[in-house]
């Protein structure tokens, strides 16, 4: 198969898999209520069938740009798309971290009310997010991320019948809906401008910076921003992720946030005159994510909710890592942005699967919906070695560790950062180093708490981890041990990346 | 000033936006939200046909705004149903009543 059908084939496929996921759960679960004996839900297995179907598309797509050249372009209608290195990274990140989510929830989902609906959305979410860094037009993109926004709304409001699930999803579909409308109106702007949307054509149509174009620029940092959870706009954040089931959690994190700041990477690059100055925007808004992520995280109760804060300052650090390559023409921080974007979905995923098996066993599996507090994690590794284990492994990564996956990928930005000499930059690159050691003043306490305290009542009385939910778990384990000790096994990934969006900016 | 038809409309979009925003601001009834919301994704709307018109583009800019009026259905159909949800779990639509994740 040629890579360019290769190409639709991947982007349509998820969109033609979901409503047969969904058709063949509900038609075996009406089945099952005439029958006497309950059926197993066909749903999970269809999902994983389509992800791991898209997963062939990709393979053959990956293929061919490794043996052709780096860029595969495929159009439908007036449309184009194109398959780069960015598009590359996500797929691949979000395809992996789909599937193992999608095992994971075999055993987490099971039994749960319309668990068809789950894997349904849940193929549909990846589908979009590929798409999402396959477009190249400015209202295509909006298109791909407003799919996005609809299949995440619907999964993090998934538990209806809880109100912190109701709250988490109001919050969020009202605030992602004004960031949207905000976005359609930066895009307005750029047609106004250029008449034109294709953000290649926008890069030549513009010659020098224009009022309008700052105006637009700044809309879409706002209504990205929502999506990426820049700090004043992230307050839907911390209740959708922990709020939401574990698995969606996990993509939320992982590949939800990142796919937002990869559409404002692509907005930019078309509105790139002045470019330097959206790298300072980027710098600026890092700072703040660091110290409210932070800060925030420091003083909350619950596991899940913590962790959502965390993400907060993992975002920082991207940012910090994007913005010195756009503001100083730096491509090495640009991979050092990747690389933290590849190791915080494999941390961050791991860190919630983890916790939300600890969840699982504790509370939701017993039909309580009460969140997992820090106390309910006292002294969990005696019963639950594994999963304290994978829960340690996952903390200290996102604290930057030394031999772990989070300690690499801080590195890079850091030292590709101080590599431009300049000292507010090299000030800043001290100040997240020790934001990042701030950070373990919230992680450290988890794993002692899993190790050292005695065991709490809740946790003598849980019950036993599924297989289902440790696999995936022990898979990410084992991939952020090897990206730490071995970083030039990405590098394949993470150079054309930052090549594609870098090759837009500098005049 | 000569008032034209384009001055016209971009004064309603402008006004539209406005109102929107400020109704999303004041507003704690989850209906009136969704109402809100309609309001902004109008005025975008009409602004995408202004700007169509003006770079003598209207159809892209007509194919764009349908785009959006189909996103922008289903975003005020989930806000509805989960305020139908809301309702019924909590007796109550008024934004201030769901905050029990605040802290």
């Amino acid at each position: 198969m040629e890579a360019a059908s290769a190409l639709l084939w991947l982007l349509a496929f998820p969109f033609i898999a979901a409503p047969v996921v969904y058709i063949g759960g509900r038609l075996v679960v009406r089945e099952s209520e005439k029958s006497e004996k309950p059926l197993l839900n066909p749903a999970g297995w269809l999902a994983l069938l389509a992800l791991l179907g898209a997963g062939a598309f990709l393979y053959i797509i990956g293929k061919d740009i490794f043996s052709v050249g780096q860029i595969i372009f495929a159009t439908v209608g007036n449309i184009r798309l194109r398959f780069d290195g960015i598009s590359l990274l996500m797929s691949i990140l979000v395809l992996a971290l789909g599937i193992l989510v999608t095992i994971y929830s075999f055993a987490y989902m099971k039994g749960e009310e319309h668990e068809e609906k789950f894997y349904a959305l849940l193929v549909l979410m990846i589908g979009s997010i590929i798409g999402l860094s396959c477009a190249i037009d400015l209202f295509n993109l909006w298109v791909w991320f407003e799919a996005m926004a609809i299949t995440t709304i619907l999964l993090v409001a998934f538990y209806r019948n809880q109100p912190g699930s109701l709250e988490a999803g109001v919050k969020y579909l009202v605030q992602s809906a004004a960031g949207s409308v905000l976005v359609v109106l930066g895009i307005v702007l750029v047609f106004f401008q250029t008449g034109s949307l294709d953000l290649e054509s926008i890069r030549m149509a513009v010659t020098q910076p224009s009022l309008l174009l700052v105006i637009a620029g700044g809309l879409m940092v706002i209504g990205f921003g929502v999506k990426i959870a820049l700090v004043p706009m992230h307050t839907w954040l911390p209740d959708a992720h922990s709020q939401a089931p574990s698995g969606i959690s996990a993509m939320l994190s992982g590949v939800v946030i990142e796919a937002g700041l990869i559409a404002l990477l692509r907005a930019f690059g078309a509105l790139a005159v002045g470019s330097d100055r959206w790298g300072y925007i980027l710098i600026g808004f890092a700072v703040l994510n660091m110290v409210v992520g932070n800060l925030m995280a420091l003083r909350q109760r619950e596991v899940k909710r913590m962790l959502a804060f965390s993400s907060l300052s993992h975002v920082g650090y991207m940012l910090l890592g994007f913005g010195v390559m756009i503001a100083f023409y730096n491509p090495y921080a640009g991979m050092g942005g990747f690389y933290h974007l590849i190791t915080h979905g494999l941390m961050k995923g791991l860190a919630f699967l983890a916790a939300g098996a600890l969840l699982y066993v504790l509370h939701v599996g017993k039909g309580d919906h009460h969140p997992l507090t820090v106390d309910d994690l006292n002294g969990a590794s005696r019963k639950y070695p594994l999963t304290a284990f994978t829960l340690s492994v996952a903390l200290l990564a996102l604290g930057g560790l030394p031999p772990l996956a989070g300690f690499m990928s801080k590195w890079q930005i850091f030292a590709s950062s101080v590599m431009t000499q300049n000292g507010w930059v090299i000030a800043l690159v001290i100040f997240a180093a020790l934001n990042s050691v701030l950070s373990l003043g919230y992680y450290a306490p988890l794993v002692n708490r899993l190790y050292r305290r005695e065991t709490s009542p809740i946790v003598e009385t849980g019950k036993p981890v599924s297989i289902w939910m440790s696999i995936p778990m022990v898979v990410l384990t084992l991939l952020i041990v090897v990206l730490g000790v071995a970083p030039n096994l990405i590098y394949w990934l993470t150079g054309p990346s930052a090549i594609s969006i870098f090759m837009f900016f500098g005049n | 000033m000569n008032l034209s038809i384009p001055v016209i409309v971009m004064a309603a979009v402008i006004g539209l936006v406005g109102i929107g925003f400020y109704c999303l601001l004041v507003t704690r009834n989850m209906i009136r939200v969704v109402v809100a919301l309609q309001i902004i994704v109008k005025g975008a709307m009409l602004a995408l046909l202004l700007a169509g018109r003006m770079r003598g583009q209207l159809a892209l800019g007509q194919s764009m705004a349908l785009t959006v009026i189909v996103a922008d259905t289903i975003v005020a159909v989930l806000g509805l149903a989960l305020a139908v949800q809301v309702k019924r779990r909590l007796g109550s639509l008024d934004l201030n009543d769901l905050s029990s994740l605040k802290r």
